[in-house]
């Protein structure tokens, strides 16, 4: 008798008991976690970045950092023909950015509607996604051997008689750092775009067909708008490293493209580090401005609320 | 150029052109992107195929030879950098591996997951040479501290943390939070919960950010090449390499082959366990 209610009153007992340990567990493991991380998250990315800013309005004298505010690295940092730096930077950053938008909206609308199977999309996504783990450098460096004077294309060129001369413009100018930098940010605006196309629901395509619109109305009417989220995103992802190229000016340029990025680094050289504070800060508002600029644009053709469920989804 | 094509095809009846746009138009986006892939993975293969030529930087890869294997086993400058990307790549993933599940189970219950979202991935948004500058400025001119393997641990730990954080998410956000209250409600502990249920349905995505941490530090350069101090990781040596001596070019070549060889398996197996588990999910 007194054994079986025991028992009866432990079974009772144990889910109240149980509820009472989750709701501690998960109070004691969520509380702490997140606000810890929080910290530390603020000290190594936030506190780093406001850092940069305020050092850019220090400067540099005799090979010594001088702590009293001042506006002469700022002011300095656009003469020495680096005004004429920042305008390469930019032209190339965008010519870039518009090549890669151009080819990879139709291959993410292909990818997402255009009725691939799910183990093709499986694969192109692994290989678009692979280019991001691999060495930069060694990347690069193998397009010298490739598009060099004595490299396979002029050697192909040659071998079959369709030039005389090797072709010397395709290494060492503006067109093989365009070329190295459109291969290798092309993943960086295909996958937004494609997650954006991907979750737009097909009922709203067929729908639209359905009440007689042309593909193209369609496509500006549906598709474009609720993926312009996707869009925004990949303009964001290619454009950042594209302002801030180093590999490629450097590996592909030969000392003839100098854009931003060799000036922070010649001045990290320099020990001259309030210019590289200035430069670096100059990029990430550069940035910031012109993706601010897009936002307007933006907001006058799409919603822009579909923004959020993208992020929140 | 689409609305032209777009306009043939508007003349057909609409199960033709279903998705709102031409066949045309179709084919051209699906070939544009294979031929920007190809541009991507065809200097891979040329790079493993003039590793074992013997003139790596002409136009043809005949006549082959090892010599360059050779040259890299006989030189040992290279052992020191690749070392220490191996260790700095291992510290990297296991503690991306660890905090982004921390962070990443706990982030679905917090009241805004949003923001704190935004927040962690900041430094995806930030250029890598930006960020390597501010958290130079940071440690070095501010704090004054003598830079090595642990700035540069910390460069890549914030540059490889929102991505796993991201692959974490990507299978908590999904998880069934019923599992953990059937469990709780039989009486298993919150060790056991963890061990016994969320552990098992968690690992692809575990393992996927370990390894997809180890994988970006062990290849990172622009923000190393602010935060190394006198050390020396190998994608650094690489670069330091290529830019001043062409004599060192072939070498790099043989090893960025038997880099590529160990690497391209290894995500292959990420993506095949991370779309397998969410096939079946």
């Amino acid at each position: 008798m007194t054994v079986t209610a025991t028992i009866e009153e432990t079974i009772a007992a144990a889910p109240r008991r149980a509820r009472f340990e989750r709701a501690t567990a998960t109070l004691s493991e969520g509380r702490w976690i997140i606000p810890a991380f929080l910290v530390f998250w603020f000290l190594l990315v936030i506190v780093p970045l406001l850092m940069l800013f305020a050092y850019s309005f220090f400067e540099t004298r005799s090979f010594m950092t001088v702590y009293t505010p001042t506006l002469n690295t700022w002011v300095g940092l656009f003469e020495s023909g680096r005004f004429e730096v920042t305008l390469r930077t930019l032209r190339i950053a965008l010519t870039v950015t518009a090549i890669e938008l151009a080819i990879g909206y139709p291959f993410a609308l292909w990818l997402a509607k255009g009725g691939a199977s799910k183990s093709t999309k499986a694969v192109v996504l692994a290989l678009l996604t692979i280019p991001f783990f691999l060495d930069m450098s060694s990347r690069t460096i193998i397009w010298r051997a490739i598009l060099g004077q004595n490299g396979l294309v002029n050697t192909v060129l040659t071998g079959t008689g369709l030039t005389d001369a090797p072709v010397e413009w395709m290494l060492y100018t503006e067109w093989s750092v365009h070329f190295g930098m459109v291969v290798t940010y092309f993943p960086t605006m295909v996958l937004p775009i494609f997650l954006a196309i991907n979750i737009i629901d097909d009922s709203l395509i067929e729908a639209s067909n359905d009440l007689g619109a042309s593909p193209l109305q369609t496509l500006t009417g549906v598709i474009l708008p609720l993926s312009l989220p996707g869009v925004l995103a990949g303009i964001v992802f290619t454009l950042g490293p594209a302002l801030a190229a180093w590999v490629e000016p450097s590996m592909l340029g030969g000392g003839f493209v100098n854009l931003l990025s060799n000036s922070v680094e010649s001045a990290y050289t320099a020990l001259r580090y309030p210019v590289v504070a200035a430069l670096s800060t100059f990029i990430i508002l550069l940035l910031a401005a012109l993706l601010l600029a897009m936002l307007l644009v933006a907001r006058r053709f799409g919603d822009l609320s579909s923004t959020f469920k993208v992020l929140k989804g | 150029m689409s609305a032209m094509r777009s306009d043939t095809a508007a003349a057909r009846p609409p199960a033709a052109s279903r998705w709102g746009w031409s066949p045309h138009w179709r084919a051209a986006g699906k070939w544009g992107g294979v031929l920007m892939l190809g541009a991507i993975y065809f200097p891979l293969f040329w790079l493993a195929l003039m590793s074992v030529s013997e003139r790596p930087l002409s136009g043809i890869p005949l006549p082959f030879s090892l010599e360059h294997y050779a040259a890299l086993f006989r030189d040992t400058a290279w052992v020191e950098p690749f070392a220490a990307s191996l260790v700095i790549g291992a510290l990297v993933g296991i503690v991306c591996a660890v905090v982004a599940t921390l962070v990443g189970r706990a982030m679905p219950q917090t009241r805004r997951p949003g923001r704190l979202l935004v927040l962690f991935v900041l430094p995806l948004f930030v250029p890598g040479m930006s960020m390597g500058a501010a958290l130079f400025i940071f440690t070095r001119s501010f704090l004054e501290l003598k830079l090595g393997f642990w700035s540069i641990f910390l460069g890549h730990f914030v540059w490889a943390f929102p991505f796993a954080l991201l692959i974490i998410l990507v299978l908590t956000t999904r998880f069934d939070h019923r599992l953990v209250e059937a469990a709780a409600d039989l009486g298993a502990s919150s060790w056991r919960i963890f061990w016994d249920i969320e552990f098992p349905l968690l690992k692809p995505a575990i393992v996927g950010a370990g390894l997809f941490g180890f994988l970006l530090s062990f290849n990172e350069v622009l923000r190393t090449l602010f935060l190394r101090g006198t050390e020396e990781t190998m994608p650094v040596w690489n670069w330091v390499m290529a830019a001043s001596q062409q004599s060192q070019v072939p070498i790099i070549f043989a090893l960025a082959t038997l880099v590529l060889l160990v690497t391209m398996p290894l995500l292959a197996g990420v993506f095949w366990l991370l779309f397998a588990r969410l096939d079946r999910s």
